[in-house]
């Protein structure tokens, strides 16, 4: 009953508020270009299915696509400063600049000197997820119980058997932290990206579509593709929430569940 | 029982230790564990125990001194730790924590199941094999580390105030068990606790520390046969290795403040 | 004594009659201060506006600026629009503004590529490995360039205002304004870019448009009126007259320009009959015919960019402000000095 309550309480926000704004914008009588009644979005987002599918599908290749390579550098890269303070030193200061990196300044930049549209979209959205993971697992690998160092230390352990045993398990529950937090990120910076520097021709996601919209002064089918965008938003969220309690609810704080039955 | 031709398992002489702040934390300290011999270091916080334990497990070198013991040899599983916190792997089951001295020897679950099984059993977990450590009480959770420390039927077993954090009927329920345990497999047990009466009813020997800088400066043989009954704590004999262990271990904090 | 007191009064009063006609009037550009907006320019730095009764400010539009939601917004009373497109859009979206004035006869849309690669003629323009166009472009006038002349989505890159992709890549193609990107590749390239206007190949949308709400044509048509009469005589006194004042303005606006460029653009205003032939030479600057609009859209549904009853073509212009000879007789005055 309480899990229904739970799944229900939002929907039923969502519901009330949306009925809100399709009777607040036929009282006031607020024309369709300005801003268009839920209905009208609707209706918009159906009839140009074909063509928001084809571009939702090709912002969320972009989007995981970029979130993979951020994963995979993210995790390769913290292993190696974890066994080596030295490199951690040098280069940690590189990826901080990757983190500032505002992505409207640098996408056209990154447009001209990078061939392929695809790949240039998947740098940008790359260089906006990539740090949070890098960072989070970097102090996940360094938050190991020191009593379980000495203990695999006592039993002589390799430095494989370490780093897949203690050191990987213990970075875990800060990896999926980062990864919920570059979700997110990933998205925004694939659709700022192709927002500000374009996308070319048949390989075009959500971002040309609101601006084709927004040129052709449609803008129930602006605002139908950015409610795909925000629904995009919200599932991503969700996803990497439910994975996250997957793996670690059996033994992680995080996900553990108090008294009251709410997560903490 | 103490054999006095053998020769002894550990053997610590004139050991110290400077730390790299350059605090002194022991000065020529000499100890000895035999084979199957109970010994406990009991001394107020920061008298350097641990810091004995740890060189005794290979984890910490000493500035001075030589120490010669299993962990230092090439003999692996010979010696096991228990720290004061369970230390368990919290993402790992009770069956996975308990097999992970095994596994890191390269014998898989298949080959170690019935031996963790058994061990499991002999504490009273074998229900608890699929648990993990945040389901169980911390009785339980101590209960499956001296569990995972045994599974290699180690040498010598060293425990760093182990029961510190749990309540006196826990404590004594595992003080029990432990001897049996221990009495059961004549592993060599180096045992650290800053509590008197652990320490008379669990030792043969007890080594009473002062502390800054470490120094052994009472030695008390406890000389109650094993089994030890839970009569022996309200007898005659008990109260009076208590209050000589007390009276020495007053003099060890007067030392210290004097020395201040 | 006291016939001198009542003349000052009177004056005072005129004065300040007149000072109260100075009607306050945004106009929004579509890109940043160029030589393609000299005309208004021109009308505000030697006081035409004024003379109307018109306090004008322009507001510019840029890269990354939208300014053509503003018009229906009321945040600003007319908006220049760079084609036809813009406005069949509008009328399709219910928007309602409407077409006043047409300033330019020929939009100065083009593809620019570089010399001795082949692209000479406009047909093998369609093969260009890379064609950098901006998104309004790739949004609009590109969909027309795929089905009328088969260019391809393939070759398509995004064009981000900036001429190195284009400069560097000697088989790419680009877009501009025929009257002003070339003078800048001349410049920063060194070279004359071979130029194919739009609308020698049947892209036959006027362009530099004045929209305004239709509320406004119903409700303050003399208000609209005044306002076009003064942007066409704005533009006579650019194109023929003595621009000095109109230059400095735009420069203020936008700093990266030089008189130079502005010159070098007016030059090809005119040798390409953007501002000033066919229908304006007779009708005046700003001259606009229902029939051509008609058969741009006629050929735009061929394009497949609209479907023939989206858009009602009677609400996208109106003519009651144009062709009426305004400013051809001070044009023969200045051009006979």
């Amino acid at each position: 009953m309480k899990r229904l309550t739970d799944v229900m309480l939002p929907i039923v926000t969502l519901f009330l508020f949306a009925t809100l704004w399709e009777f607040g914008v036929r009282w006031a009588n607020i024309p369709a270009y300005t801003l268009p009644a839920p209905s009208v979005i609707l209706h918009s987002l159906i009839v140009n299915w074909t063509s928001l599918a084809a571009s939702w599908w090709f912002t969320l290749q972009i989007t995981f696509g970029a979130l993979l390579l951020a994963c995979s550098g993210g995790i390769l890269i913290a292993s190696v400063f974890s066994l080596s303070p030295a490199l951690e030193r040098a280069f940690f200061p590189i990826a901080v600049v990757l983190q500032v990196t505002p992505i409207v300044a640098v996408a056209p930049l990154i447009l001209i000197y990078v061939d392929s549209t695809t790949a240039a979209l998947l740098l940008c959205a790359w260089i906006v997820a990539f740090f949070p993971i890098l960072s989070n697992t970097v102090t996940g690998l360094r938050m190991t119980d020191r009593n379980l160092m000495d203990l695999f230390r006592l039993y002589r352990a390799s430095p494989w058997q370490r780093l897949k045993l203690l050191r990987a398990p213990s970075a875990l529950p800060y990896f999926l932290a980062g990864l919920k937090i570059s979700g997110g990120l990933s998205l925004i910076g694939a659709v700022t990206a192709e927002m500000v520097a374009g996308a070319a021709g048949r390989e075009t996601g959500l971002a040309s579509r609101i601006l084709e919209a927004s040129f052709r002064t449609e803008t129930p089918k602006m605002f139908a593709a950015l409610a795909l965008l925000v629904l995009t938003g919200v599932l991503i969220f969700m996803l990497f929430t439910a994975l996250s309690r997957v793996l670690l609810a059996h033994w992680h704080d995080a996900e553990q569940l108090t008294d009251t039955g709410r997560t903490l | 029982m103490r054999h006095a031709t053998a020769k002894p398992l550990v053997e610590l002489s004139e050991v110290s230790k400077r730390f790299k702040s350059g605090t002194l934390a022991l000065s020529d300290i000499s100890l000895s564990v035999d084979a199957g011999e109970f010994v406990t270091l009991l001394g107020p916080s920061g008298c350097g125990k641990s810091t004995v334990l740890r060189m005794v497990a290979g984890l910490d070198s000493p500035s001075a001194g030589s120490v010669h013991a299993p962990a230092l040899t090439t003999d692996k599983d010979s010696t096991a730790f228990v720290f004061q916190e369970a230390t368990l792997m919290p993402w790992a089951s009770v069956f996975d924590n308990v097999w992970l001295p095994l596994r890191l020897q390269g014998l898989s679950q298949r080959e170690s199941k019935s031996r963790v099984f058994a061990a499991l059993k002999s504490v009273g977990l074998e229900d608890f094999a699929s648990s993990f450590p945040s389901q169980l009480s911390g009785g339980m959770r101590m209960r499956a580390s001296i569990t995972r420390a045994l599974i290699t039927d180690p040498k010598i077993l060293l425990m760093d105030e182990p029961f510190g954090a749990l309540d006196d009927f826990t404590r004594q329920k595992l003080n029990d068990d432990l001897l049996r345990w221990q009495q059961e497999r004549a592993v060599a047990t180096l045992f650290v606790t800053h509590n008197i009466a652990e320490a008379v009813f669990l030792s043969q020997r007890v080594l009473v520390m002062q502390a800054r800088p470490g120094k052994i400066m009472h030695t008390l043989r406890i000389n109650e046969p094993y089994p030890r009954t839970p009569a022996f704590r309200t007898s005659m004999t008990f109260l009076n290795y208590c209050r000589e262990l007390s009276v020495a271990l007053e003099r060890a904090m007067l030392t210290e403040t004097s020395a201040q | 004594m006291i016939w001198r007191f009542i003349q000052s009064l009177m004056l005072m009063v005129m004065l300040s009659a007149t000072s109260h006609a100075q009607q306050a009037v945004t106009f929004a550009t579509n890109w940043k201060a160029q030589a393609a907006h000299g005309g208004f320019y021109q009308a505000v730095a030697d006081g035409t506006y004024k003379k109307f009764g018109l306090d004008v400010t322009i507001r510019q539009g840029g890269p990354q600026v939208n300014n053509r939601p503003l018009l229906p917004a009321r945040r600003i009373d007319f908006l220049m629009t760079g084609n036809l497109l813009h406005s069949f859009d509008n009328v399709k979206n219910d928007i309602p503004v409407i077409v006043v004035a047409a300033m330019f006869q020929k939009d100065p849309q083009a593809l620019m590529a570089h010399p001795n690669q082949g692209y000479e003629n406009f047909s093998a323009l369609k093969n260009a490995p890379i064609a950098l166009i901006a998104k309004d472009g790739q949004f609009s006038w590109w969909q027309w360039l795929k089905v009328a002349h088969g260019f391809k989505d393939e070759a398509l890159r995004p064009y981000n205002y900036n001429l190195g992709p284009f400069l560097s890549q000697p088989k790419s193609i680009q877009q501009g304004y025929s009257v002003a990107e070339p003078i800048y590749v001349e410049q920063q390239g060194k070279f004359k870019p071979v130029v194919h206007l739009l609308s020698d190949h049947g892209y036959s949308t006027y362009s530099t448009l004045i929209e305004t709400r239709a509320e406004t044509v119903k409700n303050n048509p003399d208000l609209v009126q005044r306002f076009v009469d003064a942007s066409i005589i704005g533009w006579v006194n650019f194109m023929y007259g003595d621009r000095t004042a109109a230059n400095a303005r735009m420069l203020k606006d936008n700093p990266e320009i030089t008189v130079a460029e502005i010159e070098a653009s007016v030059a090809l205003m005119k040798q390409q009959g953007i501002v000033d032939s066919g229908d304006a030479s007779v009708d005046g600057i700003g001259a606009m015919k229902p029939a051509r609009i008609a058969d741009f859209y006629t050929q735009m549904v061929k394009a497949g960019l609209y479907q023939a009853k989206d858009v009602d073509l009677s609400k996208v212009a109106t003519t009651q402000f144009v062709n009426k000879q305004v400013g051809v007789e001070l044009k023969k005055i200045l051009t006979k000095q």
